[in-house]
């Protein structure tokens, strides 16, 4: 299977054009800084820059990617900077929806196994209040209903479900967010050179 | 580094901490700021506990704590922007995806293993192997004093497993995940290995048997005391609260790189069981993490405990045997 049909779910593709007269070398030591982090390692060659990253800090302001290539093409109108960077991390989200939808099902194909528990009646009707509830003026305990404490405890795939939707919404925020993010601090930190 | 000593110990050898509350960093701000960031838990505890105690009986049930949990922590997320303890703990899209997904965990796979082996499971085989009722003087009491005593019997479990966990290698083991976070957020508390999650879950609760009521109100104390464990706010808690209970600064001791302060402070609510039993640091700590403040990924996170196990038995088994020279 080709997987260019569905590597965009964890991969980040894009480009930029860089300012004017900038050659690759300017560029990519303006970009250096984002590379000397922790967990980091990297290789520059002319127009390449390739790196990974391992057990990056959360304030890596790429600590999103784990791989990554950056690549500064010379076209007639000006260089360009294009980069493919993979995440593990988009990739888990984009996994963890299904995952939790799983769960949810496993939850109900469990609790089809559950024998119905008896309702517990306990008496609580015989339980004094404590007198100084009494004089603070909280609510009598409910004697109308039956304790139901042990009963209905059943398994619910709801929070499962829950989740699964809440995964769903955070991969694509994520995907969006993390994308854009990237372009614009690649575009400000290129910007920031000056001849 | 030199460090500091703390009664027989030397607290900040290894990573910078700070200790002593006069040396921790205030509010910065009007006083407007001052005022809410100084009141804003106290305040919340109280309501929350009035809220329970006059609540009427057709709110005052778990659906409703499950849901003011939630809109809470939210809450405490919006204060995380606003009031930020460190920039450095500033939550990010990834850490805010790893927590939920422990998050997630913890409402559904831990839920269903709790359901057949958590300790409500294990006290109700116990009784009912013996033919014993739960202890039926307990709700006899007030309501208070029923709530606080749940709340406390369950830290004060909680308080010797969790220091079990950092004096014997095997409970060690699949706590130390939870070592590895880096920064404090408010979904920080349920980042670790899934069998950690469940151990120190485990609680007592089950052998007693109390109202309803009495069991929101302890998990108000819960709500409102322990979730300040890990969260990035900076409050200018009173000094009473700060006597009492447990607090980011505290915890942050508890996380940091420094391998003394984080044997300290193991209490979840109540910070006065550590003072009883002489591990109680009043400090703060920004640097947090093992091994230097490397974060963990969440595959080995997950494996963690059992790769570094099995290591440990081959280690001890696999010592080559001593043979005599003849």
């Amino acid at each position: 299977m080709n997987l260019r049909f569905i590597d965009w779910i964890w991969h980040v593709r894009d480009s930029l054009a860089l300012p004017a007269g900038q050659s690759s070398e300017d560029a990519f030591d303006r970009l250096d800084p984002l590379f000397r982090q922790t967990g980091t390692t990297y290789q520059r060659t002319n127009d390449t820059l390739t790196f990974r990253k391992k057990d990056q800090p959360a304030q890596d302001k790429m600590s999103v990617f784990d791989v990554g290539a950056l690549r500064i093409d010379k076209t007639a109108a000006g260089s360009v900077l294009r980069y493919d960077l993979s995440s593990r991390a988009l990739l888990f989200c984009f996994l963890a929806s299904p995952l939790f939808f799983g769960i949810g099902q496993m939850t109900v194909l469990i609790s089809q196994f559950e024998k119905p528990k008896p309702q517990v009646e306990k008496k609580q009707a015989d339980i004094p209040m404590n007198p100084i509830d009494k004089f603070l003026g909280a609510p009598e305990p409910d004697h109308s209903k039956k304790d139901k404490t042990d009963g209905d405890k059943k398994l619910s795939p709801k929070a499962a479900y829950i989740f699964s939707g809440i995964f769903a919404v955070l991969y694509v925020v994520g995907r969006i967010l993390e994308d854009r993010l990237m372009k614009a601090r690649f575009e400000k930190t290129l910007a920031e050179w000056s001849h | 580094m030199d460090g500091q000593r703390v009664g027989n110990r030397l607290i900040g050898t290894q990573a910078p901490v700070i200790v002593g509350w006069e040396n921790i960093p205030k509010v910065e701000g009007g006083p407007m700021k001052q005022f809410v960031f100084t009141w804003f838990q106290p305040v919340m505890l109280f309501a929350l506990i009035a809220f329970w105690y006059y609540a009427p009986n057709s709110i005052a049930k778990a659906s409703t704590a499950v849901m003011i949990g939630i809109g809470f922590k939210l809450l405490l997320l919006a204060l995380e922007w606003v009031n930020p303890r460190y920039a450095s703990w500033r939550l990010t899209w990834k850490e805010l995806v790893t927590d939920l997904f422990y998050v997630g965990l913890g409402f559904t796979l831990l839920r269903i293993v709790s359901h057949y082996i958590g300790s409500d499971a294990v006290a109700k085989a116990i009784q009912d192997y013996f033919h014993r009722d739960p202890f039926p003087w307990f709700i006899g009491l007030p309501l208070l004093l029923q709530g606080f005593l749940i709340a406390f019997i369950f830290d004060f479990g909680q308080y010797w497993m969790h220091r079990g966990m950092h004096n014997w290698y095997p409970l060690w083991l699949p706590h130390s995940v939870h070592h590895y976070i880096t920064q404090l957020n408010v979904n920080k508390g349920a980042v670790g290995n899934p069998v950690e999650l469940f151990l120190i879950g485990l609680g007592i609760g089950g052998f007693f048997d109390f109202l309803p009521r009495a069991a929101l109100i302890a998990g108000a104390f819960g709500l409102a005391i322990g979730t300040y464990q890990h969260i990035n706010v900076r409050f200018n808690s009173p000094r009473w609260w700060r006597f009492l209970f447990n607090t980011t600064e505290h915890h942050s001791l508890h996380h940091s790189q420094d391998f003394e302060s984080t044997r300290s402070n193991y209490a979840g609510a109540f910070i006065f069981i550590d003072r009883l039993f002489g591990t109680c640091i009043d400090g703060e700590a920004e640097l947090l993490g093992l091994e230097g403040g490397r974060r963990m990924s969440i595959r080995e996170q997950m494996s963690h405990p059992f790769t570094e196990g099995w290591k440990a038995l081959k280690a001890r088994f696999d010592r080559p045997v001593a043979v005599s020279a003849e």
